[in-house]
């Protein structure tokens, strides 16, 4: 619908407020005499949706074409994402610069990852088989739990933390309940697949990526040992994650992301690269990074396609991927460093060391940090 | 943008699970098909962000004019900033009328105040310490001393760094004990006032005419480089991601570059308290009853707003849909929708309103005037 060309009218801004240098008819523009429309021109620039045709002029009844469409809508996610993040509201418009800028807690001797429960943080700790429980506010460690045997990774489901345990044969499933005093982990399975490594649940059902070749389905039940499905899949399952709507891993011999369907049956290979390890969902897209050589696989959730695989940006040996609703993280476990990307447009947005012999790996975001886990010196840092 | 025109079908809609009043095609739209593009119609319909050319017609094959589009991406942008506030998931779309209930404080003449996300920090000027207090309940958790004349909090590398105005630098550990805190320079200029931080060094401004930048150290003392030219009297400062811009009380607002020299500087009547960045844009309290509304890409200054209760504004807090601005010689706070810069009225909080913070749910001021316990931390 076309409207007729706005009369060229000079007048004070009728602003809330009596905006001093807003003096053309709404806002800067003299172009835009649509009184009950003017507000949402004005929203618009305020934003940087829009600078308008000129510094003075809208053309407010010119047409937008497909190009300049996705200029504004690409801005309009981009402005409502950055003030929708808890960081705009606390200020932190930094990123940390160097490895001395992030704040560490020790966590047990060689923690492979980290998981978030919405307040505190879950570190999991292979050598000791414990379980360790940080404030994400200050970094304070709360708790330790011990008797998860060969404690890897995390999920946090159903008001439990599931831990499972790395180990040649067999895996091993822990479970501790975040309400009751920090003591020892309930072990309700001890028959996973061999070399338990990523974990992830479905809604029902805890999956693990078994580095053994296969992927192992637990389903809680009302006593002890729960039951166990173990279905082969792949040369070296590695990294898990639940989308939605389909069970995804990657199969870090084969350089393949796979799709899964609720049994375990595979409904897609997407050859990705070598070393395809821990990857994330930003909701549409997958960050699968690539072990084995210094790039990250970017595919499209919802049908397979490899969008880009993104090299540079510091990349050395990318280990685990996070999202924090803006942003990508991942882990350059070899490099001591990790890259940031723009998720919305995969733009780099630099990388930062952090520290000789610190070997970061697992990651999660609480909204606001990241958390990183480094395995050489048995701490958690804030990012 | 151009979409294909599409036939005008008549069917009764399936797409809403048969609700009595969508009997259109399309939800209320007789004129749209029930096809692939629907769903994208209805909820942009069911989001408010348009009402269709007619109540029952959405003219799918129009052309969008940079007028409609304009209003179109607006509302986009505020219902989803709606949809994703704490404020919204926890039911709280009332804002307080009256002031706002004050919780205790262990402290005198609160000024600055930030949030960890969990907790509150506030420097309280008149009897040297620093009160965590938890945002969900406004129970006073710690007390920390040895701050003298703290002014203004920076929550940064899992540590809350202080200024003290005397011309110090304080930092605490927040996993520890509440004790005395830990003194990391004593190099900063006298009446040193707000603080902010880069990613790597924190930035102090002394209205006695200087900008440090303190870079961090294992140990104290740390690293303090001083800049003095072009200032004369710095008073709040804050870092946008890209630079670091300083406020003066003689009505200046200068955006610096890494080493701290003046890029560019806005100059008013009179100013400059402790601003507040909005993502996009810094909203600069002015002397004179004023708010400054400034690009930061561009340090274009977009509009300076007056009127909506501005009394002496003192510092403003963006969180994350609406700035906040003490008003500390009206003892109010003053509202404004941040993505138009509408005026969303202003509030009685309490004596001299000072520092203001937001955790994401609630806004933080704290009250200098309140001199003695319980003090004054303001939730509103």
């Amino acid at each position: 619908m076309k409207t007729h060309r706005a009369r060229f009218r000079l007048l004070a801004a009728a602003l809330p407020g009596a905006a001093s240098l807003l003096l053309g008819v709404c806002g800067p523009f003299l172009d835009v005499s649509d009184a009950a429309l003017c507000p949402f021109v004005v929203e618009a620039f305020t934003l940087g949706i829009t600078t308008g045709t000129t510094a003075t002029t809208y053309s407010p009844s010119d047409s937008v074409n497909r190009l300049q469409m996705a200029a504004f809508l690409s801005r309009t996610v981009d402005r409502s994402l950055q003030r929708v993040s808890r960081r705009a509201a606390m200020g932190r418009f930094w990123t940390p610069k160097n490895a001395v800028d992030l704040g560490l807690t020790t966590v047990g001797i060689s923690p492979n990852n980290v998981r978030w429960d919405g307040k505190d943080l879950w570190i999991p700790d292979r050598t000791t088989s414990s379980v360790y429980r940080v404030r994400a506010s200050d970094g304070r460690l709360l708790e330790t739990w011990t008797g998860a045997p060969f404690a890897n990774d995390a999920v946090i489901a159903i008001g439990k933390i599931f831990v499972d345990g790395y180990r040649a044969a067999p895996g091993y499933l822990s479970r501790i309940d975040p309400a009751a005093p920090a003591g020892a982990a309930t072990v309700v399975a001890s028959n996973l697949g061999a070399g338990a490594d990523g974990i992830a649940f479905d809604g029902s059902r805890i999956w693990t990526a078994n580095q053994g070749a296969s992927v192992s389905i637990v389903t809680p039940g009302s006593s002890i040992p729960w039951t166990v499905t173990t279905v082969t899949l792949g040369a070296a399952p590695t990294g898990i994650l639940f989308d939605g709507t389909a069970m995804w891993v990657t199969d870090y011999t084969n350089g393949n992301l796979l799709k899964l369907n609720g049994d375990g049956t595979l409904l897609q290979t997407i050859p990705v690269g070598a070393g395809a390890a821990f990857f994330t969902s930003d909701g549409a897209n997958l960050w699968v990074p690539l072990n084995g050589g210094a790039a990250t696989a970017v595919v499209r959730a919802s049908n397979g396609a490899v969008l880009t695989t993104l090299t540079g940006n510091g990349q050395t040996f990318p280990n685990t991927a996070a999202f924090d609703g803006e942003r990508i993280l991942v882990t350059n476990a070899d490099g001591n460093s990790v890259s940031l990307w723009r998720a919305a447009d995969l733009t780099p947005l630099g990388w930062v060391p952090t520290g000789a012999s610190t070997y970061p790996a697992g990651v999660c975001s609480d909204g606001i940090n990241f958390w990183i886990t480094f395995v050489s010196s048995g701490q958690l840092a804030r990012f | 943008m151009r979409l294909p025109a599409i036939a005008v079908l008549a069917t009764a809609s399936l797409a809403l699970g048969g609700a009595a009043s969508t009997l259109a095609t399309c939800g209320p739209f007789t004129d749209t098909a029930n096809d692939a593009f629907c769903p994208a119609v209805l909820e942009i319909f069911t989001l408010g962000i348009t009402t269709g050319t007619t109540p029952t017609t959405f003219s799918p094959g129009d052309n969008v004019t940079r007028l409609q589009m304009a209003t179109f991406l607006s509302r986009t942008v505020d219902g989803v900033l709606k949809r994703a506030s704490p404020r919204v998931i926890s039911g709280q779309f009332w804002t307080p009328n009256n002031a706002a209930g004050v919780t205790t404080l262990a402290g005198a003449n609160p000024i600055g105040v930030q949030s960890d996300g969990a907790d509150v920090w506030t420097a309280n000027s008149g009897n040297h310490t620093v009160s965590r207090v938890r945002a969900s309940d406004g129970k006073i958790l710690e007390t920390w001393t040895g701050a003298i004349f703290p002014w203004d909090v920076s929550l940064a590398r899992g540590r809350v760094v202080l200024t003290g105005s005397g011309g110090a630098l304080y930092q605490i550990d927040p996993r520890e004990a509440a004790g005395s805190v830990t003194t990391v320079s004593t190099a900063l200029g006298v009446l040193t006032y707000g603080i902010a931080f880069d990613g790597s060094r924190y930035w102090t401004v002394s209205n006695t005419g200087s900008v440090s930048i303190v870079t961090p150290a294992s140990s104290p003392p740390w690293t303090v480089t001083t800049v003095t030219t072009g200032f004369s009297s710095p008073r709040g400062v804050l870092y946008d991601g890209a630079n670091t811009w300083v406020t003066e009380d003689i009505g200046k607002l200068h955006k610096l570059d890494s080493s701290g020299a003046i890029l560019q500087t806005l100059t008013f009547s009179s100013g400059g308290g402790s601003p507040a960045f909005d993502g996009t844009n810094l909203w600069v309290p002015l002397g004179g009853d004023g708010l400054a509304v400034v690009r930061a890409s561009s340090a274009a200054l977009l509009a300076t707003l007056t009127g909506n209760g501005l009394n002496s504004p003192f510092s403003a807090a963006f969180d994350g849909q609406r700035v906040l601005v003490t008003n500390f010689s009206g003892g109010s706070v003053s509202l404004w929708k941040a993505a138009d810069m509408t005026a969303a009225g202003s509030f009685p909080i309490g004596s001299q309103p000072r520092g203001a913070c937001s955790d994401g749910l609630n806004f933080w001021v704290t009250l200098h005037g309140v001199i003695s316990p319980p003090g004054g931390l303001a939730r509103f």
